[in-house]
């Protein structure tokens, strides 16, 4: 085959040296419509690959082909121009209009390759990658996804440099099963969307429905995100760069009432509750005037620990061109994105104990021509990642923090002593910051891909191949140093003689090493065959099939059992067949036939087919004609079914597993030993496991009008997810296992709606653009594997995924009549200024068969956003405004439960210090018996009664953020061609600064129930971009 | 040329489908694992399965064990006083005696039981399945050995039959679990049918099993076993709870279709069947009581038999006839308390052997010995079944259940057991200061009863002085009264199943004499036999387990003899009168009160009592004991019988049956519960 190709070629070219005819040499000038000259427009020759060039600085070009040959100019953001090159033509001046984009032509990449945006019938959006670009100075891309992409869901729940990465999903969770993530493809492999430089991306579209995720059958259930990287355009090299400078604080910070608050609340938890109190008078007084700071210490560990704010930097640079034969898209970038730690700076020569992270990606794309009809393509990227942290790690350092009182020990004791409470979490912050030691978390990916492309219209008009090979390698290194310093505790007392009383809590440990690896190799094939034909303009038909296998395998601490060292695989057979008429009435139909090696011979298979219909009304004569302000009005409707294999770290569920060791019997009597142990099923076969289902439906309508400058989409979804995967964990014990079964159950349906719109106009030379998007999601357990129980609100069938559920709160008990004249609380004594719950069931107790559904879920069910941008002469200005709703949490823990864990713990200013219950004995205030109060009755040492999952303590996690401001200004092309520049811009990126939330301990969009962690950040950013 | 391309084309795609069409195969990684007819072709493999399928007979499906996983040890003849969490806090959520004699305990405590049970039922059904495949086993071991998981299978729908009630009977090959929850459900067959159902099991697996096994093989079932198995299934059976019970509890123990468990009609030929079963066992001539020879010499803890008091019958004839050449008392003594191994234990019909768990005799014994062996002092005997035991003539002693209201107006003695006495060798075996109501009792009490002033040998003691400590159980004495768990509540204490050696020193369970547990024991089988034959009016003709000969089974007072007189012969306790045999409802109180006596601390009184339907009053009577709070200078006021305050005592209908955990009625929609406790939480 190879050999034959090559003939072929080489018959070509000798054909065209054979005829070959009188070579002319052409000049010319290539302008725009202001006659301004455009410099480095391509010039190619039209059926002659490889020949080429470029105009210069003065839009002037210089190029030597044969009579009769045609020219074609194509320059980024114009229209390209065809001019054939007549006899004695030698120059040929060349004005280009700037390309008015209209709808139609749009182009969106789905699962079989780009497609006119008219002619897709299913549920996909394409996103306008040069807006998530400016978006934020972020790591990750994801973290840019929520608000600006209609049906993406997501949250990010941290700050922390290189864990700042969000969490997202495709229309929000539809199933409880193992696997509720997107699918994401990189050039048409399985890849990492954290890993991948923002610049690089060229499209990026999310499949939301059945029609548009059927042919990827296997892992298409959750939606699927499409990413192509950049290629080589022919022509003069282009050169981009970019580099940003980021200033990062808080979006918020936890705040700890001082330690004389603290003291005095400690006080009144411990007297509320008829105990003695922990400081006497003379002693607040001492730690008030701050006269003993070894044994009444008043520090602000946060102040101690937290810097202001940490700076993170990004620089890009990527190069393209090439020729009609070769063209090459190279880049490479480097993020670093430093952490908010305070260091020693004793050590800082040393190395570094801060929550650091640095990336470095690159990225070569390379296309080459080897016959008219015959494109590879060669893809090498990676990326290699590096996280520091101090030496406990960041959780222990945010567990120190929100524990370590302010009135516990001084940072270091008068006479040079380290102090701590105690070991591991209860180390002192500081040292638990700075002297600990520091991890290295190394992360190094490799990703080759491999294309061939053939066009085959020399056998069938129409019909094209395609073949993609993909290997990748991911490897991690985590390295701990860790040691500590001798620590020491103060009783709170001095001796007869006035000496400190020390306790030594810890040896010093100088620095020992730990070391932790994880690897993978992915491994990918892709076939597909093509076929479009039009017949008599009118009838448009398009087919592809398309085979697909991967294997993916940890190749690191794979354990002892042989099922994770086979590779997870999918093999599958994919097709799709369109029509359409007059690109007025549109027909697919797609299926994916796919197979996992998960399950047993005869359910390996599964067959997920689809179909959509679309109509696209303004193309009916009779709207053409008499409304011609709709520029389309595209109405959709797609049902299908998509399937997961996903089964979380579970494999080969058809397997039993028998073994030896279990219980055992002795046969022989006293004295004697005939002893057996056991054999039996230690997991016993699921021999039925097959795939979980998705069946979707959509409907949903685009609109264009106006030239345009409106435009609109609406999907409403509707899906029903059946056959989750999950352990039947309430068999009744009359079977007899001893392991848990696992089986096909479960069944979810989600409903909900997507859309955008944007609007254009201009006023004056102003032009405005207003956009807004939202999504949606609701879903319902239909059924789930779980016992019966006599209350349906118990049970999580009819509820949400991930439902918060609680006891319903009354309110604080008045007075002991209250109590007594209320149902019996279960949890633990009470007395007034506790918490009063509801008897739901009317059952006379309150216990937890009053727990009933409270709020939606912790993830949001709503997000949406909206955006303005500006654009007037060189400025422009983006503002983006995110919100998210529907989300609840429960907020616990030992900041929140003030005391619960006796003298570990902060105070949460705002919460425990402002409307709480008084004994009137101790604020001598009968007012401040409040059983209306927002804080119950002070406890020391935990309260059963007050500390329950319920309305009381649960939050809404609902948030409107000013996510984006972006002001730019383009310097005058006039000014920066003189510097042989073409584009440079500066700009200014603002983020996260403002929120507005009824929740303000800590970051709402964390959701989180301590707020022990990293916050997100809000950050300021000064950048540069320029093209050369 | 385009047919040349379509050609490759062609070869290409069908060359690279075929290439990939076992892409997804893995079996190849997989065929070198376990599989299970690995485990059927291997000797090893198969006796491991098979000791996996026993295993689950620990714990909480043990018969004769102390308290943790099977209260029922305990019922109105003994009692516990640790796992009090009113007395001491470590203890909370522990099942107390008193909450368990009050049914305070709920329906998800003491469960293990359930669900061993069924996972035994499980691995025994796999067992059966596949071991037929075995053809490194002879047939005969391959017969025996799939008896054996037969037995055991049945074994474990005893155990749940008796402590639950009727349970749900799943299908031979097991269920199967890929079904749907609804498909699974499995109502409660009737207690005739569970019955049924073991009965014949029983008889499947005695025609395989051997008569014996060795000392290598204790453990394992032997056809007498699953016989006598049999025998105590039928005699429940037969018994008035499930034998035409018509009781306001029998007409609301129903299944999910309203259907009655305990059969409202009185069928009379389930004694027979009953009667039948037990006269199988006896006509193996395997068994027999265990008596130790007579002793003219000996020492403090091996005494020169105490020859009981002239009996014309039996005095001077030797056994099975009389008592002439044997000891009594170390008849009965040996059979407990370790120093007869399995294998030389006559008696001994099924066993657990060694396998005991944490709760094992030995563990009952260190709950039995005195703070002065370092033993826990806490399990302790009532007065009622101190008075159960008769004089040594036969007679009922002094004062018998006199507070109780059934004394027949005699008093207790009183008085104590003088220097003088002990040297003249009156009262043997008393020691000095011993109250004279513990005085000429039969050899069995004084094997089982640890009365005040009893002396413990405790010859596992290091030191001499140590030893044979005789112990008061005085307020101030160190045994009596303190305010802790452990002391007796009653003053009365256990000697059955303590061997001379036994001492708990530095908490050493190794200094406690290892104990086979008695399962099922000869003396029962004898009981069951003279039980099941009292109860008949007609003559019934039974085939025995193996068709070879027909019983005609009536109320022949000789085979009725044949039963209970050797248990009273061994015990050195003369037979009854011919009165007693000739009147049903008077030789029923006597077999009842010799069960009681005989088979005390075996697991046995509990369920005996709710068979016979006689626990809504024995179990709610108040439980008296010797007043702990009286020191030795008040001995007669601690002699004088009063209510033990810390025991109060009832019975409700829930108590019949152990409640089923609500887990189980919620995962097994078509179960029913036990009347009286609920489904949900």
């Amino acid at each position: 085959m190879k050999n034959f190709k090559l003939t072929v070629f080489l018959l070509l070219v000798f054909l065209s040296n054979a005829f070959a005819q009188q070579t002319v040499e052409v000049t010319g000038i290539v302008t725009d419509e202001n006659n301004e000259p455009l410099i480095g427009v391509n010039i190619t020759v039209s059926d002659v690959p490889g020949l080429g060039t470029i105009t210069d600085i003065n839009g002037a070009y210089k190029i030597k082909v044969k009579e009769y040959s045609k020219l074609i100019f194509s320059y980024v953001g114009f229209e390209p121009v065809e001019v054939l090159v007549k006899e004695d033509q030698h120059v040929i001046n060349v004005t280009m209009k700037e390309s008015v984009t209209q709808l139609i032509d749009e182009v969106v990449v789905t699962a079989t390759g780009a497609q006119k945006k008219l002619t897709v019938t299913g549920a996909v959006t394409s996103v306008n990658v040069n807006e998530l670009k400016t978006a934020a100075p972020s790591s990750s891309i994801v973290n840019t996804l929520a608000g600006r992409v209609p049906g993406i869901m997501a949250m990010q729940t941290s700050g922390q440099p290189g864990k700042n990465f969000s969490e997202f999903w495709i229309r929000g969770i539809s199933t409880f099963g193992a696997n509720t993530s997107a699918y994401v493809l990189v050039d048409g492999f399985e890849r990492d969307l954290n890993e991948i430089n923002i610049e690089d991306i060229e499209s990026f579209s999310v499949l939301k429905d059945a029609s548009a995720t059927a042919i990827y059958g296997s892992k298409g259930a959750n939606g699927v995100i499409l990413v192509t990287t950049k290629h080589g355009k022919p022509g003069k090299i282009n050169i981009d760069a970019k580099i940003e400078t980021s200033y990062n604080t808080r979006t918020f910070t936890p705040e700890f009432v001082d330690g004389i608050t603290y003291a005095n609340l400690i006080n009144e938890a411990r007297i509320t509750r008829n105990n003695e109190p922990i400081y006497h008078p003379e002693e607040l007084e001492i730690l008030r005037l701050g006269l003993d700071p070894d044994l009444y210490p008043n520090v602000n560990w946060m102040e101690k620990l937290l810097k202001d704010g940490a700076m993170s930097y990004r620089a890009n640079l990527n190069m393209s061109g090439g020729s009609a034969t070769a063209r090459y898209f190279v880049s490479g970038s480097y993020i670093e994105e430093q952490g908010m730690y305070h260091t020693d700076e004793t050590l800082r020569n040393d190395y570094n104990t801060n929550a650091n992270y640095k990336r470095y990606n690159y990225r070569l794309n390379t296309d080459i021509n080897v016959t008219a009809t015959t494109l590879l393509k060669l893809g090498v990227s990676g990326s290699l990642s590096k996280r520091n942290s101090p030496g406990l790690g960041d959780a222990w350092v945010w567990d120190a923090l929100f524990g370590y009182t302010p009135v516990r020990t001084p940072i270091l004791y008068s006479n040079g002593y380290v102090p701590a409470i105690g070991s591991g979490n209860q180390t002192n912050p500081w040292v638990t910051a700075t002297q600990t030691g520091f991890n290295e978390n190394w992360e190094n990916n490799i990703q080759t891909n491999v294309t061939l492309e053939q066009d085959f219209r020399f056998i069938l008009p129409g019909l094209r191949f395609v073949g993609n090979f993909g290997y990748d390698t991911n490897n991690s290194s985590d390295i701990l140093r860790r040691k500590w310093p001798e620590q020491w505790r103060a009783e709170r007392a001095r001796s007869a003689d006035g000496e400190i009383i020390f306790t030594k809590i810890s040896d010093p440990q100088e620095m020992f090493q730990e070391s932790g690896s994880g690897g993978n190799r992915r491994e990918f094939l892709d076939l597909m065959f093509s076929y479009n034909l039009t017949v008599e303009d009118d009838h448009h038909i398009g087919a592809d099939v398309k085979y697909t296998q991967d294997a993916f395998i940890n190749t690191v601490n794979i354990g002892n059992d042989i099922k994770n060292g086979v590779a997870k695989r999918n093999q599958s057979l994919a097709g799709r067949a369109t029509y359409n008429w007059k690109y007025r009435y549109f027909v697919d139909f797609n299926f994916g036939y796919t197979g996992s090696e998960n399950f047993a011979k005869g359910h390996r298979f599964g067959f997920f087919p689809a179909y959509s219909f679309a109509w696209n009304v303004a193309e009916e004569k009779i709207i053409k004609n008499n409304v011609p302000w709709i520029n389309m009005f595209k109405i959709r409707f797609s049902q299908g079914q998509v399937g997961n294999d996903n089964l979380g770290s579970e494999r080969f569920p058809y397997l039993y597993t028998i073994s030896r060791g279990g219980s055992g019997y002795e046969w022989a009597e006293y004295g004697n030993s005939k002893f057996y142990e056991g054999m039996y099923f230690s997991q016993v076969a699921s021999p039925y496991v097959t795939w979980e289902v998705a069946t979707k439906s959509d409907l949903g309508t685009d609109i264009s009008l106006f030239h345009d400058s409106f435009q609109l989409t609406v999907d409403y979804f509707d899906e029903k997810r059946e056959g989750i995967y999950m352990a039947r964990n309430f068999l009744p014990l009359i079977v007899g296992l001893e392991s848990t079964p696992r089986a096909n159950v479960g069944a979810v349906r989600s409903r909900g709606f997507d859309g955008h719109f944007s609007y254009n106009y201009r006023i004056g030379e102003v032009n405005l653009t207003a956009r807004g998007n939202m999504t949606y999601s609701k879903n319902e357990v239909l059924e789930k594997d779980e016992e019966h129980n006599v209350y349906p609100y118990q049970m999580e069938k009819g509820y949400r995924i991930g439902q918060t559920k609680g006891l319903i709160a009354l309110g604080l008990f008045k007075d002991y009549d209250d109590i007594r004249n209320s149902p019996v609380q279960q949890f633990g004594t009470y007395q007034p200024g506790d918490i009063k719950y509801k008897d739901v069931n009317g059952d006379g107790v309150i216990n937890d068969g009053d727990r009933v559904a409270i709020g939606s879920t912790r993830t949001p069910n709503l997000i949406y956003g909206v955006g303005l941008s500006a654009q007037y002469k060189g400025f422009d200005l983006n503002i983006l405004f995110q919100g998210a709703g529907k989300s609840n949490f429960f907020i616990y823990g030992k900041t929140v439960y003030a005391f619960s864990e006796g003298e570990w713990g902060n105070v949460l200013k705002g919460l425990v210090d402002e409307n709480r219950w008084i004994s009137a004995d101790i604020s001598g205030d009968p007012s401040t018996e409040n059983p209306n109060a927002s804080y119950p009755r002070l406890s020391y040492g935990g309260n059963a009664n007050n500390y329950r999952e319920s309305t009381y303590w649960l939050r809404n996690g609902r948030y409107l953020r000013l996510k984006n401001v972006d002001l730019g200004y383009t310097l005058p092309k006039k000014f920066v061609n003189q510097l042989r520049l073409n584009n440079v811009r500066v700009f200014m990126v603002g983020n996260n600064l403002l929120t507005w939330a009824p929740f303000k301990l800590w970051d709402p969009e964390m959701a989180d129930s301590r707020g022990e962690s990293y916050p997100p950040t809000k950050s300021i950013t000064l950048g540069l971009t320029v093209n050369l | 040329m385009r047919k040349i391309y379509f050609t490759l084309l062609t070869i290409l795609g069908a060359g690279m489908i075929s290439s990939c069409t076992d892409y997804l195969e893995s079996d190849q990684y997989f065929k070198d694992r376990m599989t299970l007819d690995k485990v059927f072709t291997s000797e090893q493999y198969t006796e491991e399965w098979l000791a996996h399928t026993f295993s689950f007979l620990r714990d909480y499906n043990q018969d004769v064990a102390s308290k943790h996983y099977t209260p029922h040890c305990f019922a109105d003849d003994m009692y516990y006083g640790d796992r009090d969490e009113t007395l001491d806090i470590k203890e909370r959520g522990q099942l107390s005696y008193s909450r368990f004699r009050l049914g305070g305990y709920n329906e998800n405590e003491k469960q293990g039981g359930w669900g061993d049970s069924y996972k035994g039922i499980r691995n025994a059904s796999i067992f059966i399945q596949n071991i037929d495949q075995n053809e490194i086993f002879s047939a005969t071991k391959r017969a025996d050995y799939k008896a054996q998981a037969r037995f055991v299978r049945a074994y474990y729908y005893w155990l749940l039959l008796r402590k639950y009630g009727p349970i749900p009977i799943v299908p031979e090959e097991g269920i199967d679990y890929t079904k749907d929850y609804d498909e699974i459900a499995t109502p409660r067959s009737s207690y005739e049918e569970c019955a049924e159902y073991i009965s014949n099991e029983m008889l499947l697996a005695a025609k395989d099993l051997p008569l014996h096994r060795d000392e290598q093989a204790v453990a394992r079932p032997t056809r007498g076993a699953a016989l006598a198995a049999r025998a105590k299934v039928l005699l429940y059976a037969a018994s008035p709870l499930a034998n035409g019970n018509n009781d306001e509890f029998a007409q609301e123990l129903v299944d999910d279709e309203g259907r009655r468990l305990l059969s409202s009609e009185y069928d009379e030929k389930k004694w027979a069947k009953a009667a039948a079963a037990a006269r199988d066992v006896i006509e193996l001539g395997v068994y027999d009581l265990y008596t130790a020879n007579f002793r003219t010499t000996g020492d403090a803890s091996y005494p020169p038999t105490i020859v009981p008091p002239y009996n014309n019958e039996f005095s001077d004839q030797n056994w099975p006839n009389g008592w002439a050449n044997i000891d009594p008392f170390e008849s009965y003594r040996a059979v407990f308390n370790g120093t007869l191994r399995a294998s030389e234990n006559p008696e001994l019909i099924f066993t657990r052997g060694q396998n005991q768990g944490g709760e094992s005799v030995q563990a009952m014994v260190a709950h039995q010995l005195p703070r002065i062996a370092a033993g826990w002092n806490t399990h302790g005997m009532t007065q009622k079944q101190c008075d159960a035991y008769y004089m040594n003539d036969g007679t009922d002693a002094p004062g018998k259940d006199k507070e109780i209201g059934r004394g027949d107006g005699s008093e207790r003695i009183s008085g104590y057991v003088t220097k003088e006495d002990v040297e003249a060798g009156r009262y043997k075996p008393l020691a000095e200061g011993v109250s004279l109501q513990y005085a000429n009792r039969e050899p069995r009490f004084y094997a089982s009863v640890a009365y005040n002033g009893s002396v413990w040998h405790l010859l596992n003691e290091d030191e001499e002085k140590n030893r044979h400590k005789q112990v008061f159980y005085y307020r101030g004495s160190g045994d009596g009264y303190t305010n802790t768990m452990f002391w007796l509540r009653s003053g009365i204490g256990i000697m059955k199943f303590v061997h001379p050696r036994d001492t708990y020193l530095r908490g050493e369970m190794s200094r406690i004499v290892p104990k086979e547990e008695p399962a099922i024991r000869y003396a029962d089988i004898l009981l069951i036999y003279a039980e099941a034959l009292n109860e008949l009016d007609g003559t019934y003709e039974i085939p025995s387990w193996d068709g070879s000969q027909t019983y005609t089974i009536s109320r022949n007072i000789n085979e009725m003899r044949r039963g209970i007189r050797p248990v009273r012969i061994r015990g050195g306790v003369p037979d009854y009168p011919n009165e007693v045999y000739s009147n049903k409802d008077e030789f029923r109180k006597k077999l009842k009160r010799e069960r009681q006596i005989e088979l005390m601390g075996e697991g046995q009184r509990y369920y005996d009592l709710r068979r016979w339907k006689d626990a809504p009053v024995e179990e709610s009577l108040p439980i008296y004991g010797c007043n702990p709070l009286m020191n030795a200078d008040q001995r007669d006021l601690f002699h004088t019988p009063v209510p033990v305050w810390t025991f109060p005592t009832t019975f409700s209908k829930k108590m019949w049956f152990w409640p089923i955990q609500h887990s189980e009625l919620k995962r097994n929609q078509r179960l029913t519960q036990n009347p009286g406790w609920t489904y949900y939480d």
